[in-house]
């Protein structure tokens, strides 16, 4: 630690911290035109200028990247520094355009703000007017490079944080200017973060372009519902309407948005939105009073539940409700529907958690929070292609990668961003994931690269293990997978020596059932190598979807009561009967994939689908529609009309995430809340229709002043939840465990050591064979980082950089196979079913493998895709 | 500004030409003697300039391949060296001094002679493949202004009459 004066203000601070860090810490405010807390200091605008004393001789540095030490007496104002400003400014404004009253950033200019604060009047300099078109060519982001100051902040944060380094200073001089190679228009993430740093007009958001400036928007905090991350958004309204999406640089993602938040949402203006209620009259859709509409699903729920009992109904909720709602809706499904069948994203938004995680640990939940990673020392992504899945993730793994040098280790199944920049990347086929992880865990045991004494102390089953672990030597799985045995090797060791190590893993339809074989793995690493309950060592799990952890934490699975309590727990279900004052099922219900079975076996009669599409998401496309053809009665409650609801025979529609209010929980754990900004049509929210039709159908106990009462109830029976209130949630939300109304909640799960006593160490597992294990080809489902299910279909402006996917394939088998690209292909099934879609050859396949996104209805993936078997096998034929 | 505007699109157009595949395959041999190394991609460049005289598009997009670093970055560096050059040169590079001695020495009219004789101005290229015009601030070699070096050759004292003799020695 050193300690200094800044202004005569005495501060402490660590070693290595510059100056401009001590001074905020001190309260002292030094003007920066080019410096942002997540980039490297750059130096360039020399307004941090600062004058020091230190060792009785006083000279004049900047204080962005200068360090501090001890005993310097720092003064941040004299009339030389203000001169030095003065004449700064000055100078930008030679060729900077004083057309403020035109330009889009005024009064979110920091050039404006700081010429305003030193009083520049007219320079004394000619002006050296540049002149750059305006460049409108790209997706959602202008360029008018006439108002550039050469921070060089866009450039940065596009290499130092996202990682893509899609621009670049070009030319010199006068014609200097940021912008891609030859001008093109931009091909990149489309993240928008050069378009937020850019400290006046040069980089703005096109939406913006005379619609509206910072001072006229009202600003509202919420919570972005795409990924799982749990990103806060800043809303911007004019005129009621939103116009403008950021994130505060003071929230846990430091201000780092992905394509998705930043600009997906303009689906809630979508005219394809549902506006009423339509019921099936005389087999066609008819938009009828939610009078009608309610009185009718009651009606028939009823009516089927009366002849063929509860059991012969089903739910399936969705990870994107809130708590509050997901809370109601288990209650609503066990309780008045009477039926114990319910699950949500098919099984697959949780299973690594609920049967990798959980059952090794404890909790079905991340350890880790999401800035750990940049801590890290070793980061090991066992089948997580974070740029596209969660790109604000990949962020952090970007600054360890580059601004903390740490080692990244990517096992996976198709060259991405981050394999290419890894130091050791393990392809292997799709499946395979988890043996790489059982083979650095031999490794790691045979080498006695841990502690045995500690182990034995924290898990049990080290014996089991071992002994499953026979076969998985790195020689052998090297064989196996392809790989070579000498990197796993490394891999192992770099992961057990590191004096941090994190291991990431992804959760979602496009992980297939391997995911419980990695979560597995990742879980037996980890606690071998005695790294779980320790900052910046552990496993972050993240799901698909924006309230993947909450969904599974307020218990829309078939086996789990709210808080992880078993449904066959006597105790906990007579808590909740108690609370809920309705007799509970005692078993365990279907899961997604059996509840379709017997749909279409007509063992189910009625389904309930709440935010859910499982006709384009869920596996095996054929089975879901012939279930959803067979059932009596379908509602589906959603914002537009799906090709599922298009198949039901009630549809209610709902109100977005931007006309309710609620919580949402992170992968992190984090409990954040979202709040209404725009007031909806005649739609309800989920939560007024679950609680509408609990009173029609003779429930009417299940009334809700609104979703802060249900947020009290949850913390009453959930105990993971016991301290948390909208109260406490209005500043910032509070990772669980948060157990009492004093409690700050623990961002790092097991500290103190693990709820059973001991963790446990789960035997590694028989592989099973893949579907279609005689075909040539693997077929990988992936995520785009454009869009998210197939929800995003409905956002204009992420079709409009993403219209279409294509099948990517490996320039080898392209040639084998005479195609190029753009070529029509046939992906066939080891059953015969097929789809079609257009080759694009890729750098992203491996030999012998065809990645197909799974979000589009026009592409219709999960035709081939099955809910068992670690990978599907294809064949592939010109079309 | 809209005159600005198409001079730069011409600029641009011109540099997307289509090397042949067999001609762009010979770049992997020097992406393959820098590939995997730290800053090295001005090295690179250069053994690909002096491949094929100059740094087209597809070029750029190949190193940048290769090296693993952006194209926009490969763009930058190159944009940044006078070095570096994305057009196309002519078989010889005059390079006329117009430094100061040799300004008064009567460099000016070499250049306006060379303007007016062979048709292109600085920094562009002949439309027979055969010149490319640079001005330098200085070649060292003020005693023997004005100075012309064409390829490496130096050429000093020059008479402005003399010029298109000089010059007209280059085919």
């Amino acid at each position: 630690m050193v300690t200094l004066t800044i202004d005569g203000v005495e501060v402490t601070v660590e070693r290595g911290a510059t100056i401009l860090e001590a001074a905020q810490k001190a309260g002292v405010r030094i003007p920066t035109l080019c410096h942002d807390k997540r980039l490297v200091p750059f130096g360039a605008c020399r307004l941090c200028m600062v004058e020091v004393v230190a060792r009785g001789r006083k000279r004049t540095m900047p204080a962005c990247f200068n360090p501090a030490r001890d005993g310097m007496e720092v003064t941040t104002s004299s009339p030389d520094l203000i001169k030095s400003r003065r004449m700064q400014l000055m100078l930008l404004l030679r060729s900077h355009p004083l057309l403020c009253p035109s330009c889009d950033a005024c009064g979110n200019c920091r050039l404006q703000d700081l010429v305003h604060e030193y009083e520049v009047a007219e320079p004394p300099f000619p002006k050296e007017q540049r002149y750059f078109h305006i460049d409108n060519d790209s997706h959602f982001i202008r360029f008018n490079m006439n108002l550039c100051v050469k921070c060089g902040m866009c450039v940065r944060i596009c290499d130092e944080v996202q990682g893509v380094n899609e621009l670049s200073f070009v030319r010199r001089g006068m014609e200097n200017e940021v912008s891609t190679d030859f001008g093109r228009p931009l091909d990149c993430e489309f993240c928008g973060q050069c378009a937020q740093i850019c400290p006046v007009g040069a980089i703005s958001s096109k939406w913006l372009v005379g619609t509206g400036r910072q001072f006229e928007l009202r600003q509202t905090n919420t919570t972005c519902a795409f990924c799982s991350l749990g990103c806060t958004l800043t809303l911007g309204l004019k005129s009621d309407k939103v116009v403008w999406v950021s994130s505060p640089s003071d929230s846990h993602n430091e201000g780092n948005l992905c394509v998705k938040g930043r600009y997906g949402w303009p689906y809630v203006y979508s005219e394809k939105r549902l506006s009423k209620p339509l019921i099936r009259k005389n087999g066609r859709l008819e938009e009828v009073e939610w009078n009608e509409a309610l009185g009718f699903v009651a009606e028939r729920l009823n009516s089927i539940k009366e002849a063929h009992g509860g059991p012969s109904l089903a739910a399936l909720g969705s990870e994107r409700l809130t708590n509050e709602e997901a809370y109601v809706f288990n209650r609503f499904v066990r309780t008045v529907m009477g039926t114990p069948h319910l699950d949500h994203a098919g099984g697959y938004g949780y299973a690594g958690l609920v049967n990798g995680i959980a059952p090794a640990l404890g909790y079905p939940a991340s350890p880790n929070s999401i800035n750990e990673l940049r801590s890290a020392r070793v980061i090991v992504l066992l089948g997580a292609d974070l740029t596209e899945t969660h790109p604000v993730a990949k962020n952090e793994v970007i600054r360890a990668l580059t601004r903390y040098e740490a080692q990244v280790i990517v096992i996976d199944s198709m060259r991405t961003r981050l394999s290419d920049r890894a130091d050791i990347s393990l392809l292997v086929a799709p499946g395979q994931e988890h043996l790489i992880a059982y083979a650095m865990l031999k490794e790691i045991l045979d080498k006695g690269l841990f502690d045995k004494t500690a182990l034995a102390l924290r898990a049990d089953g080290l014996d089991e293990l071992q002994a499953s672990l026979e076969r998985y030597t790195p020689d052998k799985v090297a064989a196996m997978t392809g790989t070579d045995p000498e990197e796993i090797r490394q891999a192992a060791k770099a992961y057990a020596e590191a004096a941090g190590s994190l291991l990431v893993l992804t959760e979602g339809m496009n992980r297939g059932s391997t995911q419980v074989l990695c979560a597995q793995a990742a879980a037996n690493l980890a606690l071998v190598t005695g790294r779980i309950g320790k900052p910046a060592n552990g496993i972050c799990v993240f799901p698909e979807k924006t309230n993947g952890q909450g969904a599974l934490d307020m218990g829309l699975v078939p086996n789990l009561l709210p808080g992880f309590r078993s449904i066959t727990d006597e105790k906990a279900r007579a808590k909740f009967e108690e609370a809920w004052g309705a007799p509970l099922p005692s078993e365990p219900g279907l899961n997604a994939g059996q509840i379709l079975e017997k749909a279409a076996a007509k063992e189910i009669r009625g389904l309930y689908v709440v935010g859910e599409n499982p006709l384009e998401t869920y596996p095996d496309r054929n089975l879901v529609k012939k279930a959803l053809e067979s059932v009596e009665f379908l509602v589906v409650q959603d914002l537009f009309l799906t090709s599922t609801a298009a198949l039901a025979h009630a549809v209610l529609p709902v109100k977005a995430f931007t006309e309710k209010t609620g919580t949402f929980t992170s992968s992190e754990r984090l409990v954040q809340r979202i709040r209404p900004v725009l007031k909806p049509g005649a739609v309800k929210s989920d939560l007024e229709i679950f609680t509408a039709l609990a009173a029609l159908m003779g429930q009417p106990s299940m009334t809700y002043s609104g979703p802060e009462a249900i947020m009290d109830e949850i913390a009453g029976l959930v105990d993971v939840y016991g301290g948390i209130s909208y109260r406490r949630l209005a500043a910032e939300g509070l990772p669980w465990p948060c157990v009492d109304p004093e409690d700050p909640g623990k961002p790092l799960l097991y500290e103190g050591g693990f709820p059973g006593g001991k963790a446990k160490l789960l035997p590694a597992s028989v592989p099973q064979p893949a579907v279609g294990d005689a075909l040539p080809m693997f077929l990988i489902p992936a995520v785009l980082k454009f869009h998210s299910g197939s929800f995003s279909e409905w956002s204009t402006s992420l079709m409009e950089v993403c219209p279409e996917g294509s099948a990517e394939m490996n320039a080898d088998d392209a040639r084998s196979m005479g195609l190029s690209d753009g070529d029509s292909v046939r992906v066939i099934g080891a059953d015969g079913s097929w789809i079609t879609g257009k080759v694009k050859i890729s750098r992203r396949a491996l030999r012998g493998a065809i990645i197909v996104p799974q979000h589009f209805s026009a592409l219709k993936v999960n035709t081939l895709t099955r809910w068992n078997g670690p990978a599907v096998r294809v064949r592939v034929e010109k079309a | 500004m809209e005159d600005r505007d198409a001079l730069l699109k011409k600029k641009v157009q011109r540099t997307v030409e289509v090397l042949p595949a067999k001609e762009l395959a010979k770049l992997d041999e020097v992406i393959a003697r820098y590939a995997g190394k730290a800053g090295h991609l001005i090295p690179a460049l250069k053994d690909a300039q002096e491949m094929y005289g100059y740094l087209p598009m597809e070029v750029q997009h190949r190193i940048a391949d290769g090296l693993h670093v952006s194209p926009s970055h490969v763009y930058g560096v190159v944009t940044f060296y006078s070095f570096f050059t994305i057009m196309p040169r002519g078989r010889h590079t005059i390079r006329l001094c117009l430094g100061t001695a040799c300004y008064v020495k009567g460099s000016k009219e070499i250049l306006e002679t060379i303007v007016r004789e062979v048709g292109i101005n600085v920094g562009e290229t002949s439309q027979d493949g055969r010149f490319t015009i640079e001005a330098v601030r200085c070649l060292g070699a003020c005693g023997l202004a004005p100075v012309m070096m064409i390829g490496e050759d130096t050429h000093g004292n020059v008479d402005p009459k003399d010029t298109l003799r000089i010059i007209q020695a280059y085919e």
